[in-house]
């Protein structure tokens, strides 16, 4: 890459205001940020004026389905959504098929990763073998391959004497557990809130209850054998306050929101539409709301997307049938500018904080920063512009997005990964 | 433009529920006569496709096609084999390919007409999908309930039973309410929904709800397959709590109360066998009035199939 020159932009960071700077890149690394710097010969301009310059986001929750789901979503297609959405780097969740509980199958899809995709790709591994919930996965040999996230995401640990004893066996190895909370028999189809929709529909609900008992008891199993917990994509009020009491008593729990539950609600679904169909479900309004202030209030540490690619024809089928999931990599970023940055809710602080830094020091990796020294992992944004998501628009082999065809306010213009300049829209 | 297709009550305006109602009065005298049959659709393919076992709404929706000389199809589907929406969708792509002009089918998932409704031009009428609607079965109710009371609005109706999974009590209540019906819910705490319409009383007690003075209870059948996931103790004492016993029975009978039930009856479970030679039951009146509501909806859908007649 050319040296970049990003002029007069607004500069973010995951605290404090907005600073307007310019900011210097060579060789993939910030060499300068401050005002009026000097054009160096050869230099490319980007003029950012009126835009915002921050800390590319990382995604600690991704489905991309690779192996076994390749007409849904691969890893090429997936990283380059994520790119397109303003994110440098993913982990993937291990519900592939097969599932990802072994050494061999790290190899497998870190390596398909390092020869397709152009930003970093980190992988979770199974808590038991084929998620079954039965017995221990290959724990010591994905730890060797990388992995740090232990999950059988999809679903939970059905036995919580099989989950305690993996967390009293991997937390030794420093590996952490990210808990998708639910018990099975409270749910009903696993394919709405039970309310006010699924009356109307007819078809039985899944209560909030079912997450938050799940919730409660890993947080306590965690909390007596000393593991690191990661509650999932948190959907209801009471499980919101679950997590806080816990953090208040020094459990060792953090958690996440994805942005469809707080943006989205259970009468959303109107007549069966299966783009608001996931698990766990929409709730209501005030859960939304509730949620949200959870958010500002630091009780959830990141947002991730549990971005869940499927095709056209899997969500055309009746709602129960219909595979649960919408994306996210692309749209995320757009929308919780377009519904709470842009009317005040919150700051491009709390972006940074909760969508960039926080999930990439879940994962122990450096946050990424614009400063001095820093390496070059940064997103130019225009609040100004909008976004059309579009089938053309989006990089991801599926569209089962709410926002299909929808125009949002914000877009993504520039993404810079080292020495790469890996999205520059015109 | 003419409705194509007949999914739930909650899309019919109160004019369509009026005149359907008053059309079905016209088809039902007919029964009377020798013949029964009038040529309204003939030449019309109707396709029965029933992925539940049926067999009296089966036989109404046949009748009443063949009452309207439409031809009838039944399109078999083997149980076993269709447990994914998939199949579903390579079935509409042969039923469309065959050009047929009405589509009645049933279903296990809510919904499911719907979708077929999207993928192809024939009529579809939903002749239950899991325990989202029965749209038929509410307006051959509300016909029914009309016969006894010409001026429906401001008379109450109990339904007692399984709320929670009944499509019949969904789509009956819904359509009662448009016709200014009160309605209220009497059944064992897990099969009620907490939340639900807000216009629609909660009873816990059978006492308490029939100190509200319903003018008919709608008797839910207790679906008996539904018992291992124990949603109350016991068929006995589901009788006991909230069926019609005989002493309950003389009481009903004392204060006039009409008695509904959308078949087929477990006797000694919704109700004792008194009930049904009780000459304000209205349970054999609502099977012959399903074939007329029948005849009805068949004649009022109109495809979109931009053919010539």
């Amino acid at each position: 890459m050319a040296n970049l020159l990003i002029k007069g932009a607004q500069v973010a960071a995951e605290s404090g205001p907005l600073q307007l700077a310019d900011v210097w890149i060579e060789d993939g690394t910030i060499r300068g940020v401050g005002h009026g710097l000097p054009v160096p010969a050869g230099a490319k301009v980007v003029d950012a004026s009126g835009k915002i310059l921050m800390p590319a986001m990382f995604d600690a929750h991704v489905h991309m389905r690779e192996p076994g789901g390749e007409h849904k979503e691969t890893i090429k297609s997936g990283t380059e959504a994520a790119i397109n959405g303003g994110i440098t780097g993913v982990v993937l969740m291990p519900n592939t098929s097969p599932a990802i509980d072994s050494a061999a199958m790290v190899h497998s899809v870190l390596n398909i990763a390092a020869r397709d995709s152009r930003i970093p790709v980190f992988t979770s591994g199974c808590i038991t073998k084929g998620r079954a919930g039965q017995e221990l996965a290959g724990i010591d040999g994905m730890r060797a391959a990388g992995v740090l996230m232990l999950t059988d995401d999809g679903d939970g640990v059905g036995d919580p004497a099989v989950l305690m004893r993996a967390m009293q066996y991997a937390s030794e190895f420093g590996m952490f557990f990210a808990s998708h909370c639910e018990i099975p028999s409270l749910s009903g189809p696993r394919a709405l809130n039970e309310g006010v929709m699924s009356y109307r529909l007819g078809i039985m609900g899944t209560p909030a209850c079912s997450e938050e008992i799940c919730m409660d008891r890993d947080i306590r199993l965690a909390h007596a054998t000393g593991a690191h917990v990661h509650i999932q994509h948190v959907s209801s009020a009471l499980g919101m306050e679950t997590i806080r009491w816990w953090k208040e008593r020094g459990a060792r729990v953090t958690a996440e929101v994805a942005p469809h539950h707080l943006l989205f609600h259970e009468e959303d679904i109107g007549e069966f539409d299966t783009h608001y169909k996931m698990n766990p479900p929409l709730r209501t309004r005030e859960d939304n709301a509730q949620l949200l202030q959870g958010l500002i209030d630091g009780v959830f540490d990141l947002i991730a997307t549990d971005h869940a690619p499927h095709s056209v024809f899997e969500k055309a089928q009746d709602f129960v049938t219909a595979p649960n999931g919408i994306t996210g990599l692309e749209t995320a970023l757009v929308s919780l500018h377009h519904s709470f940055v842009r009317t005040g809710q919150f700051g491009w602080d709390l972006l940074v904080k909760r969508f960039s830094a926080e999930p990439r020091r879940m994962m122990r990796l450096e946050p990424a920063i614009i400063a001095q020294g820093a390496k070059a992992d940064l997103i130019v944004f225009d609040p100004a512009a909008q976004t059309t998501f579009s089938a053309d628009f989006m990089r991801s082999r599926s569209q089962n997005t709410p926002y299909l065809d929808k125009s949002l306010c914000g877009r993504v213009d520039l993404v810079v990964l080292g020495d790469n300049i890996l999205l520059e829209r015109a | 433009m003419p409705r194509k297709d007949l999914l739930d009550i909650v899309s019919l305006s109160r004019e369509e529920v009026d005149h359907l109602l008053d059309q079905a009065g016209p088809f039902k005298e007919l029964f009377t006569r020798s013949v029964k049959k009038v040529p309204a659709l003939k030449g019309k393919c109707v396709l029965m496709l029933f992925y539940e076992p049926s067999t009296r709404t089966h036989s109404s929706f046949e009748v009443a096609a063949k009452r309207l000389s439409a031809d009838v199809t039944n399109f078999t589907v083997e149980h076993s084999s269709v447990v994914k929406g998939e199949s579903v969708r390579e079935t509409i792509d042969t039923l469309q390919a065959m050009r047929t002009d009405f589509i009645i089918v049933r279903h296990k998932m809510a919904g499911l007409p719907g979708v077929i409704a999207r993928h192809t031009r024939a009529c579809v009428v939903n002749a239950g999908d899991g325990s989202h609607a029965h749209p038929t079965q509410a307006l051959l109710d509300a016909f029914t309930l009309r016969e006894v009371y010409p001026d429906l609005a401001g008379r109450r109706v109990l339904i007692v039973g399984d709320i929670l999974h009944s499509r019949v009590a969904r789509s009956t209540s819904q359509i009662l309410k448009k016709l200014g019906v009160e309605v209220a819910y009497l059944g064992p705490g897990p099969l009620v929904p907490k939340v639900g319409p807000e216009n629609i009383r909660r009873f816990t007690d059978y006492n308490e709800a029939m100190r509200w003075n319903p003018n008919a209870l709608y008797l839910l059948r207790v679906q008996m397959e539904r018992q291992e996931a124990q949603f109350f103790p016991s068929l006995r004492e589901y009788h006991k709590v909230y069926g019609v016993t005989s002493e309950r029975f003389r009481q009903i009978a004392d204060q006039g109360i009409y008695i509904m039930h959308p078949g087929p009856v477990n006797r000694g479970v919704e109700l004792c066998d008194e009930v049904m030679n009780y000459p304000r039951s209205l349970i054999n009146q609502q099977v012959e009035n399903g074939i007329a509501i029948r005849m009805a909806v068949l004649y009022g859908l109109k495809p979109h199939n931009g053919e010539s007649d």
